[in-house]
């Protein structure tokens, strides 16, 4: 009894046991999973019938493929550019909303409300309606003179803007983490600069900016895993189209998985994501150390 | 000098609410056309005010589908969501503190392994998944969408209560050491209670992702009559045969009332819960 | 602290339990069923206490009067339990093969045209060869050249729920005002001189099914007497498929087409958003549409107050040679089943039980059965009855047998198809190169690489 009970007690015991739901469940749902996706990568696989082992075909197919190639460059272009816009919005937003007035909780709700409800099939459609041929967006325009019956869904060079928009509409949840963060700067530090003679500006860059390094990298790292992974809009509103000038990583996986009944090959593009995925957020915790304010308040 | 504040003050308040504005409006579209007519809703859509308050798309779409009413399925996406959030609240804040609190040997492979989980894409998981949940029996019941995350699988959370727990000073830690007390006293006692504002954040965002998880849903649910309410919200557009947008748009408004309560009531444990103090 | 551990993990069990209690405790009708379904897996017994799973895709009305007629049937039968489970159509496929995969499917599942041949030649369909030939699926009602539909290979592995026919949809309002009129299996030619007509008198252009499906395109080459799809391979010759391209083009050229622009940004095949009842300007929309039959209560619904929908053939060089009458939908049988005389008898009762029709009242197409479909006929709405007219006046007469079922490529050519259609409305190709690349893509995945 005696022995048992100090054995749990040890820091290295506790820490297992306190880890262990993780543990087990990242054993039993999830590295099971990864290794039969892993198998089905290496063979011919549609679903209907069992796998036959295929070697290195699917890998070898992407390498040919030209729509790899595509979807690769939409889905970088998208996480790329959505992602610093979203930070940018949610830091410079949160940075007007640092004051507290009566009205404050009333504006969080309103820059929160998008991401709340972002990720449902209605906002999808509502979107393609804001910038159809005569949507929403053109007949803003057409006030302003400006309506050209311009359709933004149906240019190559405009459709993904639609929707990295969208993506950015939704950078409320961000911003409520960078709201806290500024929150816990103390007062004293604005102070002390403020003694030293800085202005405002001087304060951001030299105070404020510093100390938040460590939530941008949280939020860069989530939001960058995020946008790579992003599927449910692009499959609702472009799937795709015009041309695979949004035809995201995850869209084109799908597509192959279950629509073509490559699920093999499916596999295996998956597996290729999820090492750039992983390859890029190893960078980013290596450049960490060049940028990130480690020392704590 | 007081002017220019003033002007300050105005301008900043203008800027944001402009763009409050902006920001709300594709909702407040959707908001309004639910009070269309459903056939109505595409021809108007430049005009945010309908010309007619109708409140057919209520009645219809609440009908639902089958013999199956908007009222089940509300109370179906209810049971799995809060199922669901009390079991990542739990593990999740056990394993965040195991993380944090405790050194073993593994740890970091452990840290990493919680990160690589973050970074899998539903559908490299959706097929091997099904097949292993299969052979488990559980498809055809709400067992895939519940007990997984009572074993802290989604490492988003692990992540943010352990960064609140890193900030809580250590002190606390070894005077409860002084008084005799184990790690799981630590744990239960000290820690806990402090970090109760992280955790009502992660309800709140654990909440609101089941609530719209609909993927899961769609592979494990088979009774039409235990679909939550983001599955049910897609049958509405069948593509081929006629979707009534109208209904959705009005059940869609409806789905998002419990997400905007939770956080217009909940809102400042939002902004306390995720402490950054301790990110590193 | 030990205590609160105890009592946690006390809750957790007892949350587990009552999960695996079948589905926890919300309130549904269905709480009995995840019980009944495993009993009935067990055991292979088929008269007192099976219970069958039958699935679809469908809309509100669909589900509703499907459900009745399941109910019905239950009434009828005591001791067979149905589980009805239906959703959308893209959603449905995803979860069908996740089914198919895990040895789950449905007992009877709805089918489809489209991938009836991969779910045989997967082995996942049951023959219904010798329930036809033992009199437990009576289907002396059926014409030969429909229930052929379901044939693959030797066996019959679908029943025809539904008969439709490809139908041009055209605003007849609109032409009626400008005194323009077009007949029943026009050809292409005339079609085209149509289209040029109705846009210099009335302002409205043209909407080709672009970047839908290859259906049509399927039409037109029937209508030169080439099948789409051959063992292996594509059939015809490269120019053949310069038929559809180029008549695409020529439209856009010539200004008649609509701007695939506006085509771009609409759901795909959602009847709502089709251009011959929605759009702002003539600009934006369409005289004609090209659909199937048992489309037309949808579009007449989806027009604007006062335009009446007519519909005809479509059209190409012969339209006796590329009218055709298709199964909208089918009822198959899971080969996995384990009770398939139990889930052969609903089949069979969709088929040929005049009440359950009733209730159904033709929402997926003409019945199988001519003598059900005499029976509802007076009982349907003034627009499925104009359906049953066309099929039964229009297309039946001057028609010829279906192609046989898509092999299991189709999705990934019709996705190569649409893709090079796309460029060539955006200039990026032209018509001869446009079918030259088609044709080896074609080929290419059909050929199996």
């Amino acid at each position: 009894m005696k022995s048992i009970s100090s054995f749990i007690n040890r820091e290295k015991s506790a820490g297992i046991i306190f880890c262990s739901p993780f543990i087990i469940g990242f054993f039993i749902f999830m590295i099971v999973p990864m290794l039969l996706s892993l198998y089905y990568s290496f063979c011919d696989y549609n679903i209907l019938s069992p796998p036959v082992w295929a070697g290195l075909k699917n890998y070898a197919k992407m390498i040919n493929d030209t729509r790899f190639y595509k979807a690769i460059g939409v889905t970088f272009y998208f996480a790329l550019v959505s992602v610093p816009l979203r930070l940018i919005f949610a830091l410079l937003v949160a940075m007007l909303l640092l004051k507290t007035s009566k009205l404050t909780a009333m504006y969080r709700a309103m820059y929160y409300l998008p991401s709340i409800i972002g990720g449902s099939v209605a906002v999808s459609i509502l979107w393609k309606r804001i910038f159809a041929v005569d949507g929403v967006l053109n007949s803003i325009l057409g006030i302003f003179g400006l309506n050209r019956g311009f359709s933004w869904l149906g240019d190559t060079r405009t459709a993904i803007w639609t929707l990295i928009i969208l993506a950015v509409w939704q950078f409320g949840s961000s911003m409520l983490i960078f709201l806290s963060s500024l929150k816990q700067i103390p007062a004293s530090m604005y102070e002390a600069s403020g003694i030293d003679g800085a202005g405002k500006i001087r304060q951001f860059f030299s105070v404020t900016l510093p100390l938040l390094t460590p939530t941008i990298f949280f939020n860069l790292v989530m939001q960058m895993i995020n946008g790579f992974l992003a599927f449910t809009q692009c499959y609702i509103i472009t799937q795709g189209k015009p041309m695979d000038s949004t035809l995201f990583y995850t869209v084109y996986m799908h597509e192959q998985s279950f629509s073509f009944f490559n699920t093999g090959y499916g596999a295996a593009l998956a597996w290729v994501m999820l090492g750039i995925i992983g390859l890029i957020t190893l960078v980013l915790f290596a450049t960490k150390r060049l940028w990130v304010y480690e020392g704590g308040l | 000098m007081q002017k220019q504040r003033s002007i300050n003050f105005f301008l900043r308040n203008l800027i944001v609410l402009v763009l409050g504005l902006i920001m709300v409006y594709p909702l407040a579209w959707m908001v309004m056309s639910s009070f269309k007519d459903t056939k109505l809703i595409f021809t108007t859509a430049g005009s945010l005010w309908p010309e007619t308050f109708v409140i057919d798309n209520y009645i219809n779409g609440w009908k639902g589908f089958g013999k199956v009413g908007f009222d089940v399925f509300f109370k179906n996406s209810l049971f799995i969501s809060i199922v669901a959030t009390i079991g990542t609240i739990m593990s999740s804040a056990t394993v965040a503190f195991g993380l944090s609190r405790c050194n073993f040997p593994g740890r970091r492979i452990l840290f990493s392994a919680m990160l690589v989980s973050m970074m899998l894409p539903a559908q490299v998981l959706m097929i091997p998944q099904y097949l292993w949940y299969n052979q488990l029996n559980w498809v055809g019941s709400y067992l895939p969408l519940t007990v997984p995350y009572f074993f802290a699988i989604q490492g988003f959370f692990i992540y943010l209560i352990k960064n609140f727990i890193d900030g809580i000073p250590r002190d606390l830690d070894e005077a409860a050491k002084i008084d005799g007390c184990s790690f799981y006293g630590i744990f239960g006692r000290v820690i806990l209670p402090l970090t109760v504002p992280s955790l009502i954040t992660t309800g709140i965002f654990s909440f609101m992702w089941r609530w719209d998880d609909f993927l899961s849903a769609l592979l494990y649910v088979n009774d039409s009559a235990k679909y939550p309410v983001s599955l049910a919200l897609k049958l509405f557009c069948d593509p081929g045969s006629s979707s009534d947008y109208g209904a959705m748009f009005a059940m869609s408004t409806i789905s998002i009332l419990p997400a905007m309560l939770i956080f217009i009531f909940l809102q400042k444990y939002l902004v306390e819960g995720i402490s950054t103090s301790g990110l590193k | 602290m030990k205590k609160s551990m105890a009592v946690i993990t006390a809750v957790l069990m007892l949350l587990m339990s009552a999960c695996s209690g079948g589905g926890g405790s919300s309130p549904s009708p269905a709480a009995t069923q995840p019980a009944a379904q495993e009993t009935s897996q067990a055991s292979t017994e088929s008269s007192a206490g099976a219970s069958l799973i039958v699935s679809w895709w469908g809309n509100q009305t669909r589900n509703e009067r499907t459900q009745a007629a399941l109910d019905l049937y239950t009434e009828q039968n005591p001791g067979i339990e149905i589980d009805g489970q239906f959703s959308e159509w893209s959603d449905y496929w995803n979860k069908l093969a996740t089914a198919a995969a895990g040895k789950s499917l449905p007992d009877v599942l709805q089918m489809d045209y489209a991938y009836l041949e991969q779910y045989v030649s997967n082995g996942l369909l049951l023959d219904l060869t010798p329930y036809i030939e033992n009199g437990t699926l009576d289907v002396s009602n059926v014409s030969e050249s429909v229930l052929d539909s379901g044939r693959v290979g030797d066996g019959i592995y679908a029943i025809t729920i539904g008969i439709n026919g490809p139908s041009m949809f055209y605003n007849k309002t609109l032409l009626e005002e400008n005194d323009i009129t077009i007949k029943d299996n026009m050809t292409l030619d005339e079609f085209i001189d149509k289209c040029r007509e109705i846009y210099e008198k009335t302002g409205y252009k043209t909407a080709l099914p672009y970047n839908v499906d290859l259906n049509f395109t399927e039409a037109l080459l029937r209508g030169v007497g080439v099948q789409l799809y051959e063992e292996n391979k594509l059939g015809g010759a490269e120019e053949n498929y310069e038929i559809y391209y180029g008549l695409l083009k020529m439209g856009l050229d010539e200004g008649w087409h609509i701007s695939p622009g506006v085509l771009a940004e609409r759901a795909f095949g959602s009847v709502e958003q089709s251009s011959l009842v929605y759009g702002s300007s003539p600009e934006n929309m369409s005289w004609c549409a090209m659909h199937f039959s048992n489309q037309l209560t949808a579009m007449q619904n989806a027009a604007p107050e006062g335009v009446e929908i007519g519909i005809t053939t479509w059209p190409t060089a012969d339209p006796k040679l590329s009218s055709y009458l298709k199964p909208s939908q089918f009822f198959s049988v899971s080969a996995d089943t384990s009770n398939p005389e139990e889930a052969v008898k609903v089949v069979d009762y969709w088929t040929n039980s005049v009440e359950c029709n009733e209730i159904l009242l033709a929402e997926r197409g003409i019945p199988a059965s001519s003598v059900v479909a005499d029976a509802i006929t007076p009982l349907l709405a003034e627009t499925e009855q104009l359906v049953s007219v066309y099929i039964n006046e229009v297309v039946s007469p001057n028609c010829s047998p279906i192609n046989p079922p898509m092999p299991e490529k189709a999705s990934e050519v019709m996705a190569s198809y649409k893709a090079i259609e796309e460029r060539l409305a955006y200039g990026e190709t032209d018509v001869v190169s446009a079918a030259q690349e088609f044709y080896a893509e074609g080929n290419r995945i059909l050929g199996g690489n």
